[in-house]
């Protein structure tokens, strides 16, 4: 199998933790299935939006064993492969806005990559990211650090205006 | 008797003795003739000389010069005595006058010795207090400058200090100001600039950390 398109709605680790969960899930309902006697009734799971989105996106049957079967182990690759990246906020991310980052570093970092988001709130403004082995200052602090003189400058402006 | 007839008799008692001493000087040198002869005579003046003598100054003339000498004496003596009395309240009065102005010039004196003792002290005060007044004001300044010096050195310390801690005193205020209202939407551009800036790092991280 080619490899699996993450949809945007997987975004971090938990999330894909929770699409297996529910394969397994969905795989358990249709052994029932087969067990099952004649004339009875059986309740069929409901599938997330984001199962669905990505069994769309990859082209894969969830009724058919051997599908979910690659989808269970593409899974399981991209749990192992795909790289983490941890971003920290100062707030709590919209879905929005972090839709827009994931598109973002899957575009331009790596196509299967999880984004971690976490809670910062000293940094004021921007985000603080953490890869395997650096970290990123990408704080409102951090930028206002590079650009000290051009602020001093303004400050010194402010003062003498006054 | 007055003055006149006292002179008048004084002057006859003078005029029979001058011609006695003359005629007894006539006799000695030659009118005589002879010198036991003239020894005779001019013992026998001598008698009548004293003899006339004694006949004009007898008692009652002697008390009575006595009594005119006394009483000229007294006249003399209290003429005298007023005079003394005179020349004494006079006297007295130039003493009092003589005092007063001494007590007068030594009381000025004094007083100005006393005047310019006071000046002296209170220029001596003055002088005193221009002195300290001047300590003072070295004092004042000294204590300006040097508070001027570590004023303007604090002020350096905390401008140094403020602009080493400029970007974390900025982010702090912004975050009291703003806190929780920037939504994160608005800030997607910078990060994902910033993100752009540190793109082959973070790509480089990851590729190391999957290898």
């Amino acid at each position: 199998m080619a490899a699996l398109k993450i949809s945007t709605l997987v975004v971090s680790p938990s999330d894909l933790s929770r699409l297996q969960r529910e394969l397994v899930g969905l795989n358990d309902f249709f052994v029932s299935a087969q067990a099952r006697q004649t004339g009875t009734t059986m309740q069929l799971p409901k599938l997330t939006r984001v199962l669905n989105q990505l069994a769309h996106d990859n082209r894969i049957n969830l009724l058919e064993d051997d599908d979910r079967k690659k989808l269970a182990d593409a899974l399981k690759q991209v749990e192992h492969d795909a790289p983490t990246l941890h971003v920290s906020f100062a707030t709590e991310a919209s879905p929005k806005a972090l839709e827009k980052l994931v598109v973002w570093i899957r575009s331009n970092i790596h196509p299967q990559a999880l984004v971690q988001v976490g809670l910062q709130p000293s940094i004021a403004a921007g985000c603080f990211l953490r890869t395997p082995n650096k970290t990123f200052d990408m704080s409102l602090r951090s930028s206002m650090k590079k650009n000290e003189p051009q602020l001093l400058k303004l400050i010194v402006g402010a003062i003498d205006g006054r | 008797m007055n003055t006149g007839g006292l002179v008048l008799i004084v002057g006859s008692l003078l005029a029979a003795g001058g011609a006695f001493i003359w005629l007894a000087w006539k006799l000695e040198n030659g009118g005589l003739g002879k010198p036991k002869v003239k020894a005779q005579v001019q013992g026998q003046l001598q008698i009548a000389a004293q003899e006339d003598v004694e006949h004009i100054f007898n008692t009652e003339f002697r008390e009575e010069l006595r009594n005119r000498g006394r009483l000229h004496f007294e006249k003399i003596l209290g003429e005298n005595a007023m005079f003394l009395q005179q020349d004494l309240r006079q006297t007295t009065t130039q003493l009092n006058d003589y005092m007063r102005a001494e007590i007068t010039r030594t009381l000025q004196e004094e007083f100005k010795k006393y005047e310019q003792s006071i000046v002296d002290a209170k220029q001596i005060a003055l002088d005193s207090i221009q002195k300290t007044v001047a300590t003072i004001e070295q004092q004042r300044q000294f204590l300006e400058q040097q508070m001027k010096s570590e004023t303007d050195s604090q002020k350096q310390r905390l401008v140094a200090r403020f602009e080493s801690e400029m970007a974390t005193i900025v982010n702090h205020y912004v975050l009291q100001a703003i806190g929780n209202q920037i939504d994160l939407t608005e800030q997607m551009d910078f990060i994902l600039a910033e993100m752009q800036a540190n793109k082959e790092a973070i790509v480089e991280d990851i590729k190391r950390g999957s290898s």
